[in-house]
């Protein structure tokens, strides 16, 4: 392994025994992938927070449950820093940022996630608790190197942003964040990011559900580890639009950079994301690919529903503002629990724009900092009916409970919270 | 009995035999297993319903969340790990998780010794950590 003098000095010691063993966890990974050398890290987000995977470590210490699951020692270390230039902050925690009643929360619980959550920000970590870190500024420009928890994040900053970042996992982001390396290996490398297959997009591609449902069709018939350019005629993109695409193709397969010609800046065309190498394999996605994709998470059939979420990734300022807007006048039917998902920074802007006294009034939440699927089952165990606006949701939560899950655009979400019923003409088609 | 022997690279050190499980496409990311008891609970996983507990994993990779390591981790920690296992290509999420494990670990083998096809469930198997070794005793014939 090749080391520079600053990353000798680290191993040695002489920057603590946290970035110590932070490092020999980072080469001890480089080692695994093959790597020769390392890289600076000025960008990371990390899973801080009481999360249910801890659990499975017996202890209420919180040093004590970092060092044994994030570190892999048990000896306890104390997670007290962070590298000084790596802009460092938080995913999505188990709970709101304040309510936890409301989600069947008990307050010791709260307590704990809000005591994690205060030892993280102590270490340097800024307390954003989100899953689209740009809402907040955290974007990697191109060449940058980051690391993120967020499976969509590693997709959106390596293809729309040409920023350099692989899937870890939530340890060695952590390992990344506080010695501020990560292997040079894989996406990090530029010879790596070529377009491997050519993913021609027969069907019409406009509405945001249609994205969403895109990044599924696609994640389904990409081959593992491939690198594809998008060839299409899209009309009427948006950087929002792209972020829900990017999010559904990672969990649907294990895709990491994804091309699309003529928008995103390594692919000015299709021959310029193969850069002289030869394609793979090419794939046809047409309209029925995308309505199978959508049968494959939507239920069958007409059903009441008392559980309507919009927001996964968390919804932008605009967002909010078109389901306010929507909202306006109406009342949500009284057995159903309907929420929006975002970041505190934006909920505090929809305050400041009458959006959240729309949506309060009409019946409605707005809440910050987590998710259905992160909150668990203790929250989702109370409803018998799922309603989301999101690919990634909607499925997370199927694999969560036995109950019925409907996923529609936002209207239709809207009018199911607003009558307590799914119904079956609602269901997406052409 | 039948042995086979395929050579990959040793990443994590030691030494370890068990009985294979063999997942030709992988296990999902987040959620994909019960790390209390170890048993996959992946609703269209091939192995849904068995325990990764004290076996030797046979994978393709990793597949799915950015949280796919920490599942394994998590199993580790409740006693549920897994005594060994070997990837057929290595990517970064089975790098993490191998790198946190710390169990033998062998990875990166050639396309005509792909421990995915050559490894069924239930054959006996021991890998070298070190050496990047595998040996395989067929076990099939006796069931």
């Amino acid at each position: 392994m090749k080391l520079s003098s600053y990353e000798k000095s680290v191993l040695s010691g002489s920057n603590g025994k946290l970035s110590q063993i932070a490092l020999e966890n980072i080469i001890r990974y480089a080692n695994v992938l093959g790597a020769n050398e390392l890289c600076e890290v000025t960008k990371a987000t990390v899973f801080c927070g009481a999360h249910h995977y801890l659990n499975y470590c017996k202890s209420d210490n919180f040093h004590e449950l970092f060092t044994k699951m994030n570190l892999g020692k048990d000896d306890t270390i104390l997670f007290d820093k962070t590298y000084p230039d790596c802009y460092t902050q938080s995913c999505v925690s188990p709970c709101d940022q304040f309510e936890y009643e409301s989600l069947h929360q008990s307050k010791e619980f709260f307590d704990k996630n809000t005591f994690f959550l205060k030892e993280s920000r102590n270490a340097g970590v800024n307390i954003a608790g989100t899953c689209a870190p740009y809402l907040t500024g955290w974007i990697p420009i191109k060449g940058e190197h980051f690391v993120t928890t967020e499976s969509g994040m590693t997709i959106i900053g390596n293809s729309l942003w040409g920023a350099m970042g692989n899937s870890d996992g939530i340890e060695a982001a952590f390992w990344s964040s506080i010695c501020g390396r990560t292997p040079l290996w894989g996406n990090h490398i530029e010879e790596n990011r070529k377009a491997t297959h050519h993913v021609v997009v027969e069907a019409e591609i406009n509405h945001l559900i249609e994205w969403d449902l895109l990044g599924k069709a696609v994640g389904m018939k990409l081959p593992s580890s491939s690198i594809p350019v998008i060839d299409g005629h899209f009309k009427t993109t948006n950087f929002t639009k792209l972020a829900q695409f990017f999010t559904t193709i990672s969990m649907s397969s294990n895709c990491e950079l994804c091309h699309i010609a003529g928008l995103t800046p390594e692919a000015r065309n299709v021959s310029d994301a193969f850069k002289g190498s030869k394609s793979q394999g090419e794939l046809v996605i047409t309209h029925n690919d995308l309505q199978n994709a959508y049968n494959l998470i939507c239920d069958i059939g007409s059903h009441k529903v008392d559980f309507v979420s919009l927001g996964c990734p968390h919804y932008n300022i605009d967002l909010i503002k078109r389901a306010a807007g929507y909202l306006e006048g109406k009342k949500i039917h009284p057995n159903v629990h309907f929420m929006i998902w975002t970041v505190y920074p934006i909920k505090a802007m929809a305050d400041l724009n009458g959006y959240t006294r729309i949506i309060e009034e009409a019946g409605g939440k707005i809440y910050t900092s987590s998710c259905p699927t992160t909150v668990g089952n203790i929250f989702l165990d109370h409803y018998s009916g799922f309603v989301f606006d999101s690919y990634k949701q909607a499925r997370s939560v199927k694999s969560d409970t036995n109950k019925p899950v409907f996923y529609g655009s936002m209207e239709t979400c809207i009018d199911a919270a607003i009558t307590g019923q799914w119904e079956a003409e609602n269901r997406w088609k052409k | 009995m039948e042995k086979i022997t395929i050579q990959g690279r040793g990443v994590i050190h030691g030494v370890a035999e068990g009985e294979a499980l063999v997942f030709p496409n992988s296990i999902a990311g987040w959620g994909g297993i019960d790390p209390a008891t170890g048993v996959i609970k992946e609703p269209l996983n091939v192995n849904k319903g068995k325990s990764i507990k004290n076996k030797i994993l046979v994978m393709s990779g990793s597949k799915g969340s950015n949280g796919w390591s920490c599942y394994f981790g998590a199993a580790r920690a409740a006693g549920s790990a897994p005594k060994g296992w070997i990837f057929t290509k290595i990517d970064s999420s089975s790098g993490v998780a191998s790198s946190i494990m710390q169990i033998p670990t062998v990875v990166d083998f050639s396309i005509d010794q792909n421990p995915c096809v050559l490894i069924e469930n239930g054959d006996w198997v021991k890998i070298n950590g070190d050496t990047g070794v595998v040996e395989i005793i067929k076990r099939k014939h006796e069931e």
